[in-house]
């Protein structure tokens, strides 16, 4: 049995153990709390982490500690890692972040809470982490019956993914940190942490630099400079929240007092690289120059049944199919429209085939025969 | 509108033969509403003889769908007829619903 063995520890570290074995439905309880509290407050910030792990430090593992340095402690409370909460981030920016949300939410021991990203030694190497000392405050937290909750306290390490690596992978290597180690390996490990720390901030720069580009797009659509916005995924998502092709899908609408069912639109922006538009002025032109010939089109195709539905997509797909039809790009262009949209079949060059044949009978396309 | 439900492993196969309207768009909904109680519903429609499905087969076959892909199942409607299909494309639902 396990509350029988001692491990060879001596009579102190014993009385240590003990202490631990009567605190565990404590430590159980708080790792619960404390999951509870990071896994809502990261929810409520909108913080989205890479993982949150929590755990309560093993007999076995606690005995290893205590064999190693246990007369350093005088009871268990001085042993503050039996609970542990890790909080592992996907950019070095949020690190901070979630150290702010942490001292809102628990009591952090300052005292004894420390920033190992700052504490390294020339003579030292590693690419470590934020770790708290905490409490759960009474206000969060409290029960009567259970009063240590508040008192006995918790560590929770802060880190990046990269970071997260580095310890698990300098674990492996049987070195620690502040350890006089061989020197023709510090300079290499010093270069990998190096390298690491980098890898970390240059993803922090270029998520804000991405931010910046789309909140300055979305100021330049709003403002309508579209020639100045090259059409790719996030201006083509901007775009169409200024409702580019309302106007024309409620005159569609209107043909039968169809009901709008909203679609995705966002499928059909190969379809408009396909067709080499480069910019978002592009899709302007394009629905200046042909909304009045897709609005005959969609007359064309739904005046005459008894349909009261259409795809909120109806007013893109109709101007594609007239741009192609008017610009020759014939039915290999309406294939290949319907083939990026719909998947490619042999069903879509049937329907090309006959909106070629169909679109024989509309004003637009006998344009230029008078 | 005929329809005929069979269940082969976990997929079900419904053949749908006729006309679907206003008529009989209720009871095709009360036909197919059990199918949507699996946990991953599997369901691929025979439309070899369907002749016309009018906005409401097309509210139906929607509202299929969304029920569907909430439960991570899938679902196709196979064989249709041109006529049956071109409903599907002038309305632009082809792109939403998966016909092969």
């Amino acid at each position: 049995m396990a509350q029988d063995n001692d491990y060879g520890l001596d009579i102190h570290c014993l009385m240590i153990l003990e202490q631990y074995r009567e605190n565990m439905p404590v430590y159980k309880k708080m790792e619960e709390i404390v999951h509870g509290v990071l896994e809502e407050s990261l929810k409520a910030q909108g913080i989205y982490i890479n993982a949150l792990e929590t755990r309560v430090k093993t007999e076995k593992s606690l005995a290893g500690k205590l064999e190693l340095k246990g007369s350093k402690y005088k009871d268990i409370t001085d042993l503050t890692d039996i609970v542990g909460a890790r909080v592992i981030t996907f950019y070095i920016d949020e690190v901070d972040k979630i150290a702010a949300l942490v001292d809102k939410v628990f009591d952090v021991d300052w005292k004894h809470s420390v920033d190992k990203r700052k504490v390294h030694e020339l003579n030292t190497f590693g690419y470590s982490s934020l770790h708290y000392i905490c409490r759960i405050p009474k206000e969060r937290y409290f029960d009567p019956a259970m009063p240590q909750l508040n008192e006995l306290r918790f560590e929770l390490q802060m880190r990046t993914a990269l970071q997260h690596v580095w310890a698990t992978l300098d674990h492996d290597t049987g070195y620690k940190s502040g350890v006089e180690i061989p020197h023709e390996y510090l300079r290499n490990m010093n270069r990998l942490a190096g390298i690491l720390e980098l890898v970390d901030e240059q993803f922090s720069q270029m998520r804000s630099e991405i931010n910046d580009y789309r909140r300055k797009v979305q100021s330049l659509v709003s403002d309508g400079h579209f020639e100045q916005v090259a059409l790719d995924g996030d201006t083509f998502r901007s775009y169409l929240q200024i409702g580019p092709f309302d106007n024309l899908l409620h005159k569609i609408a209107a043909i039968n007092q169809a009901e709008i069912h909203p679609s995705g639109i966002m499928p059909y922006l190969t379809v408009l690289q396909a067709l080499g538009f480069k910019t978002l002025a592009d899709i302007e032109n394009l629905i200046k120059d042909y909304e009045e010939d897709a609005y005959e089109l969609a007359a064309y195709q739904i005046a005459g049944t008894d349909i009261d539905i259409v795809s909120s997509t109806i007013a893109l797909q109709d101007l594609l199919i007239v741009y192609i039809l008017e610009n020759g790009g014939g039915i290999l262009g309406l294939k290949m429209v319907f083939d990026k949209i719909n998947g490619e079949s042999d069903y879509n060059l049937k329907r090309a085939e006959q909106i070629m044949d169909g679109a024989k009978n509309l004003k637009f396309m006998n344009k230029n025969n008078g | 509108m005929d329809v005929k439900i069979t269940k082969q492993d976990a997929k079900t196969f419904v053949q749908l033969t006729g006309r679907l309207d206003t008529t009989n768009a209720e009871q095709f909904q009360s036909d197919i509403t059990p199918l949507m109680e699996d946990a991953n519903p599997d369901i691929e429609f025979d439309c070899t003889d369907m002749e016309y499905t009018s906005s409401q087969g097309l509210r139906l076959f929607l509202m299929l769908q969304k029920t569907v892909s909430s439960k991570g199942g899938n679902m196709v409607l196979k064989n249709m007829k041109t006529q049956v299909k071109e409903v599907f494309d002038i309305t632009g639902f082809s792109n939403i619903i998966k016909i092969v």
